[in-house]
């Protein structure tokens, strides 16, 4: 309720007057002989109950007169609910047609709900009105085609493939609305609510937006899994499965085109995955596909995934390269899993500007200015530094676990110069192995630094049996560098990058994982992420509360009508009661 | 007959035209003039009409043939010519000095000058009539006599007899049975702001011992009708007592509790056979003492 004269609201304080006039009126009266006055106290005796009542009856009415008298003269406007036209009013219709709203409750998907909602949001809306319609893109879909093209937005809605924010979406509804002059403004939010939706944060709705959300419906929620990830490394695809109520292993099959390559019970559950051993392939680019048996949400049932397999790296070892290498580099030719040649150069200093280096600190501490100056102008934002000696210590790394473990002797410790460097080679992002937490394998560009010599009196390594993995990965794919493939929200499917002949990088198109939990939010949340004044309401409710907050009407008229009604029942009291 | 009656006009103004003497004498001129026989009854050899037997009546007087036909007691009334014996009690409390209204005359004085008009009247009728004042004690004591200059001495008495103090008519009135040896008429004239179970005690006495007992119950109309300013405190002018009221609040509650008193006062009359009238001071003299006849 609001009024048009609020000012007038501080005439309430007169309510006191007929009680402080009672407390503060008290006089002495006149003093008059009456010799009857055995009568009279007889009188006042069996009406002092009756008189007591007059009196707190009258005093209560005429506190009530003032109260309602000013209340009117106030001008209160009081929201009325049903039918009737409504006042002008800036309304956004949400419908969240996200991934989640194909899912299919009680044999109907979700989304038929929400666009019949939608459609009577939009058709209760009069020219007076101003409409717009926000779909899981992010459009906002003004009414410049008139109500028959939003009308038919709403009609041709299929469940998208991007995830919709509804925090943001309320967000930026409630800032539009808000800008419109109009007396009514409204945010229209009709989507399954799932709590992954609104659990980032709250939405700053401005006053006198009202925001009306449609409740989900009755009953459980679908049990739902589906593929949060699926990413190829060393030969095997790492599956990740989610699901909204945790739940059994569920069947999972891999494919390569329309040949299955493998299958696995895959576990739903947070960091979990299952991972699956991929055949041997010729080199290239190859996709793939992770798949569960289908249920009641099927767009998270299947995610795709690429990879590239290279070809054999040519590879050359420099003169101090030393022995291990040697020995570790003819078992990969024999295994042809590198060829003769010179892409790759394993030695002490890198020389000329070309060509790939894997590059291992000189065994005499001397000639460790002039590598650092060979890398500098090579544009290597790393250096050995000279003559500090890390301590000992176990090798960590994620990216090559043939290493991990492995024990360090000797080392120097490898500083970031803070040059050469891209935006994107920042010094951490380079370690591909640490010791005791410093670098002790870096990658800049085309070069690859290691903390130690690959000798036994360095290192371990050497001995270890994931000295040859190691040297292959170092030298096929470390320094090569990892094949570019970027994940991203959007219709499952792979689009490669070319340059030129070259096919130099993948996109692999999924759904956003959080789409997968159709568990709705509580109202409790709903209020913490559209604010307190939000309403979450059913069907039913949503009808009648629509446009309800502006439709008010003026109770002055009312309130006289009570005052008049109050003091002809003053009057009543105050003679009838004698 | 003259050419007006003050027995019919307003107490008041008749009272404005002089003393006692010419008021009452003025009254019960203009109250004969309308009656052409005595309005007393008492025990004469003249029967006049039936009545029925009350507690007290001498069975010497109860109509035999009447209860043999019926089985009903009734009791024979004669025309009484000399021989009743007539004694007025006039309350001087204090309260009966009180008027409601400044136009209005006092209690006491409107019951001075029925007590007069009445004894005339008596007087004339060659009865016996004298005069008792009281208020808490017996003030004047003028036994019945029925020669000349009796009426002289009656209001006489009336007029040195001053505004009394507080009622305790029960006490005045149980010496006054003492007084009242011979049977005969008596009027009582009082406000009757008194102990009404005690008074009626006494007056039941009087009864009892064979005395025609009538009582006129005078109240002032603002006695009657509760009026005054919004909100006073009323005190009793025969005692500390005091109380706050607003009379229009009370008012309707007032007038009911009069109303049941004087009920009261009448049904525990008639129970014992006393005559009981309710007069107020407006009411005219002709009109109060057309209520004996």
């Amino acid at each position: 309720m609001s009024f048009l004269h609020p000012l007038a609201l501080l005439g309430l304080a007169a309510a006191a007057i007929p009680a402080l006039l009672h407390l503060l009126h008290r006089r002495t009266p006149p003093e008059l002989a009456f010799p009857p006055l055995r009568y009279l106290s007889e009188a006042e005796r069996q009406s002092a109950r009756r008189l007591k009542l007059r009196h707190l009856l009258l005093l209560l009415l005429r506190t009530a007169l003032i109260v309602v008298v000013v209340l009117a003269a106030a001008r209160p406007l009081v929201p009325v609910r049903g039918g009737g036209e409504h006042e002008p009013t800036a309304v956004v219709v949400i419908l969240d047609n996200s991934p989640s709203s194909g899912a299919v409750v009680d044999g109907r998907p979700v989304l038929d709900r929400l666009r019949v909602a939608a459609r009577e949001s939009i058709a209760r809306t009069s020219a007076a009105d101003r409409v717009w319609l926000l779909l899981a893109d992010g459009v906002i879909r003004a009414e410049g085609g008139g109500r028959e093209a939003l009308l038919a937005s709403v009609d041709s809605a299929t469940p998208d493939w991007r995830r919709l924010d509804l925090v943001q979406a309320v967000e930026r509804a409630a800032r539009l609305v808000h800008a419109e002059p109009l007396p009514g403004r409204e945010v229209h939010v009709l989507s399954d609510v799932q709590r992954t939706a609104i659990a980032t944060g709250h939405a700053d709705v401005p006053p006198g937006v009202r925001i009306l959300s449609l409740a989900p419906a009755r009953g459980r929620p679908a049990a739902n899994r589906g593929i949060a990830s699926a990413s190829v490394a060393e030969g095997a695809v790492l599956v990740a499965v989610t699901s909204s109520d945790g739940g059994d292993a569920v069947p999972l099959t891999v494919r390569i085109g329309t040949r299955d390559v493998g299958r696995a019970l895959a576990a739903p559950g947070e960091g979990a995955a299952v991972s699956v051993a991929l055949p041997p392939q010729r080199p290239g680019w190859w996709a793939g596909e992770a798949a569960l048996e289908p249920d009641e949400l099927r767009a998270d049932d299947r995610r795709p995934f690429v990879w590239r397999v290279a070809p054999p790296a040519r590879v050359a070892a420099g003169a101090a390269a030393g022995p291990f290498i040697g020995a570790a580099l003819s078992v990969l030719r024999d295994a042809r899993r590198v060829g003769e040649g010179r892409d790759v150069i394993v030695g002490d200093v890198p020389t000329g500007s070309t060509g790939r280096w894997v590059v291992q600190p000189p065994a005499d501490p001397a000639l460790i200015g002039q590598a650092n100056r060979a890398l500098a102008a090579r544009g290597v934002p790393w250096r050995w530094e000279g003559g500090v000696v890390g301590t000992p210590g176990l090798l960590v790394s994620r990216e090559l676990e043939q290493i991990a473990g492995a024990q360090v002797t000797r080392r120097y410790r490898l500083e970031s110069t803070g040059r050469g460097g891209g935006e994107g080679e920042a010094a951490g992002g380079d370690v591909l192995a640490t010791v005791n937490g410093e670098p002790w394998l870096v990658r800049a560009g085309d070069v690859v630094l290691l903390g130690s010599r690959l000798d036994t009196a360095w290192t371990g390594l050497p001995a270890a049996p994931g000295f040859v993995p190691f040297v292959d990965a170092l030298v096929n794919r470390i320094v090569a560098g990892a094949a570019a493939v970027t994940v991203t929200e959007g219709t499952p499917r792979v689009e490669f990058r070319v340059r030129g002949a070259d096919t130099v990088g993948a996109t692999v198109f999924g759904l956003d994982p959080r789409e997968s939990d159709l568990t709705a939010a509580t109202p409790e949340l709903v209020a913490a992420a559209f604010g307190p004044g939000a309403l979450v309401l059913n069907d039913v409710r949503l009808a009648a509360e629509r446009f309800a907050g502006t439709r008010r009407v003026d109770a002055s008229t009312l309130l006289l009508a009570l005052a008049l009604l109050l003091a002809a029942a003053e009057l009543g009291v105050a003679t009838l009661t004698r | 007959m003259p050419a007006t009656r003050l027995d019919l006009l307003d107490p008041a103004d008749v009272a404005r035209l002089g003393g006692i003497e010419i008021v009452a004498a003025g009254v019960v001129e203009g109250f004969l003039a309308g009656l052409h026989r005595s309005p007393f009854r008492g025990f004469s050899v003249e029967f006049t009409e039936h009545r029925a037997y009350q507690p007290g009546d001498e069975l010497r007087y109860l109509d035999w043939r009447i209860l043999a036909r019926s089985d009903r007691l009734f009791v024979k009334q004669f025309e009484e010519e000399t021989n009743l014996r007539a004694m007025i009690l006039v309350d001087a409390s204090r309260s009966m000095a009180w008027r409601g209204a400044p136009e209005r005359l006092t209690k006491r004085a409107y019951a001075d000058r029925l007590a007069a008009a009445l004894a005339l009247i008596l007087l004339r009728q060659r009865d016996a009539t004298g005069l008792v004042t009281f208020d808490e004690e017996v003030r004047q004591v003028i036994p019945a006599r029925v020669k000349a200059g009796q009426w002289t001495r009656l209001v006489r008495g009336l007029l040195d007899t001053p505004d009394g103090h507080g009622t305790a008519a029960h006490a005045a009135l149980q010496r006054l049975t003492a007084l009242l040896a011979r049977r005969g008429l008596v009027v009582l004239l009082s406000d009757l702001l008194f102990d009404r179970e005690l008074a009626l005690a006494a007056l039941r006495y009087l009864r009892h011992r064979g005395h025609q007992v009538i009582v006129f119950h005078l109240m002032d109309p603002a006695e009657v009708e509760l009026a005054g300013p919004p909100e006073v405190r009323f005190t009793d002018p025969e005692s500390p007592a005091s109380v706050v009221v607003r009379p229009r609040e009370l008012a309707r509650a007032y007038a009911a509790t009069v109303q049941r008193e004087v009920a009261a006062w009448r049904t525990a009359c008639r129970r014992h056979g006393i005559a009981y009238h309710h007069v107020q001071t407006d009411l005219p003299f002709g009109m109060a003492l057309r209520l004996l006849t």
